[in-house]
């Protein structure tokens, strides 16, 4: 890889968002660490990154969604995209909410990096969704059903290494709610992909 | 690099206990369409798979493996022949689809069928695009075989895996489906609706009052309208956004945008 593909893929990721969970502990990086453990006030620094991390990949997940409410072919298909819209519509309020409750920014460097130390892209990023933007016809559907699998297959990782490592009841019980009803949402998108 | 770590899965529902399952590793992917076998596993169409059905993207194992498995232990449930795998019908010319949950650089993709290499497909050590389909020639086989494809990661030893059961030359040309284009008419009765609160009724006692039509219990499966009315753990609830239920789209404070509170 030429050193400028890698300055433009740097360029990409950061300005992509990573967003998937990986095998680092989020919780050890640096400006997460620089925040305080709070144990007393409920949450950990895995929380806070979890939340940060989450705020991205709903934004990205509602530009998706908005884009198949309005283009995929089947009702079954826009119908999903609508519910996943108004679903994660509110998920994203309460998550910000708590982010400010707790003082906290909706997005860091951290979660921003979170991807980067062992290169891997995310499902998703803006490169991707842009090229959802452009599919048209009988191609979107496949497109957008393949593309938001993986993106909310990540949602679930990002999920259950919250349900392991998070401290705050609130965000470990919506990081299950995440888990259950994103496992769901694959399925029923799988069915559709292969019907 | 992989580790296991205990934690439960929020599905109650399916599984009984806490069971210990593979922290996911850090790149993931599978092959959506034609179904394989994690697919098949992760929507329930061939049940009981064990651990597999919430990961599918995570049958990673060290390069140059011939399983369907992965070699995992935990997910030998891929390479259990007595399971009979359904098959797709697919022409001769196969549109594999592959779905990745984070894309490592990739060295290539290899396609055996009964394991015999039948295409390789260079991934130039490059981050591959989010939607990747390769088209491959199955033209020398006819009937019923299993693909195994194979996701070899540009940057750590490791691969992985997916079997996918065709039935080739058996069903229309072109694969599972090139282009969905054939069903626009699936389900023509509910439009997505707006979501415009249906017409407001006086805030209503919490116990049904003699309301015949608006007592159903919430359940998963069900395909619920705007304005339709059900109950849940003792409470009411209006439909807001007309969707299919989902396990965990319950009335909730998380699923507020769905069910308003009566």
């Amino acid at each position: 890889m030429s050193a400028r593909r890698r300055a433009i893929l740097l360029v990409v990721l950061a300005a992509a968002l990573p967003l998937t969970a990986c095998d680092g502990d989020p919780a050890e990086t640096k400006a997460a660490s620089a925040a305080s453990k709070a144990p007393s006030s409920g949450y950990n620094d895995q929380d806070v990154i979890f939340l940060q991390m989450m705020v991205a990949h709903h934004e990205q997940g509602l530009e998706m969604v908005r884009l198949a409410a309005d283009r995929a072919e089947r009702e079954q298909v826009r119908t999903l995209a609508s519910a996943v819209d108004a679903t994660q519509t509110e998920e994203l309020k309460l998550m910000k909410s708590w982010l400010a409750k707790w003082s906290k920014p909706t997005t860091s460097e951290a979660a921003e990096n979170a991807h980067l130390h062992h290169g891997a892209a995310p499902a998703t990023g803006a490169k991707e969704i842009g090229a959802l933007r452009k599919a048209k016809g009988a191609g979107f559907e496949p497109a957008f059903l393949n593309l938001f699998i993986g993106h909310q297959g990540s949602a679930v990782e990002m999920a259950r290494t919250e349900q392991s490592k998070g401290a705050s009841s609130d965000a470990k019980a919506f990081a299950g709610r995440v888990v259950e009803s994103r496992t769901a949402e694959i399925r029923q998108m799988l069915r559709l992909l292969n019907s | 690099m992989r580790r296991s770590v205990a934690y439960p899965l929020a599905a109650v529902a399916a599984v009984a206990a806490p069971v210990l399952v593979a922290a996911p590793a850090s790149a993931h992917g599978y092959v959506s369409a034609p179904p394989s076998r994690q697919a098949l596993c992760a929507t329930g169409a061939v049940p009981d798979c064990g651990p597999i059905q919430f990961e599918p993207q995570s049958v990673e194992g060290p390069k140059g493996l011939k399983s369907c498995d992965g070699g995992l232990s935990q997910f030998s449930v891929l390479s259990d022949e007595s399971r009979d795998w359904p098959a797709t019908s697919v022409g001769t010319s196969v549109p594999f689809r592959w779905v990745f949950t984070a894309r490592h650089r990739t060295s290539n993709w290899e396609y055996f069928v009964d394991g015999t290499k039948v295409a390789t497909v260079d991934g130039g050590n490059q981050q591959p695009d989010a939607v990747v389909t390769h088209n491959i020639d199955l033209s020398k086989f006819k009937g019923r075989h299993t693909v195994l494809a194979v996701w070899n990661i540009g940057d750590t030893p490791n691969a992985f895996y997916s079997c996918i059961d065709l039935n080739i030359g058996g069903g229309g040309d072109g694969g599972s489906q090139p282009a969905p284009t054939g069903e626009p008419t699936r389900a023509p009765a509910p439009t997505t609706q707006p979501t415009t609160p249906a017409p407001a009724s006086s805030s209503r006692p919490p116990a049904p009052t003699g309301e015949p039509a608006s007592g159903r219990t919430w359940k998963a499966g069900e395909t619920y309208k705007t304005g339709d009315v059900v109950t849940f753990n003792g409470a009411r609830f209006r439909c807001r956004q007309g969707h299919t239920a989902l396990p965990g789209w319950e009335p909730s404070q998380f699923t507020l945008a769905l069910w308003l509170p009566l």
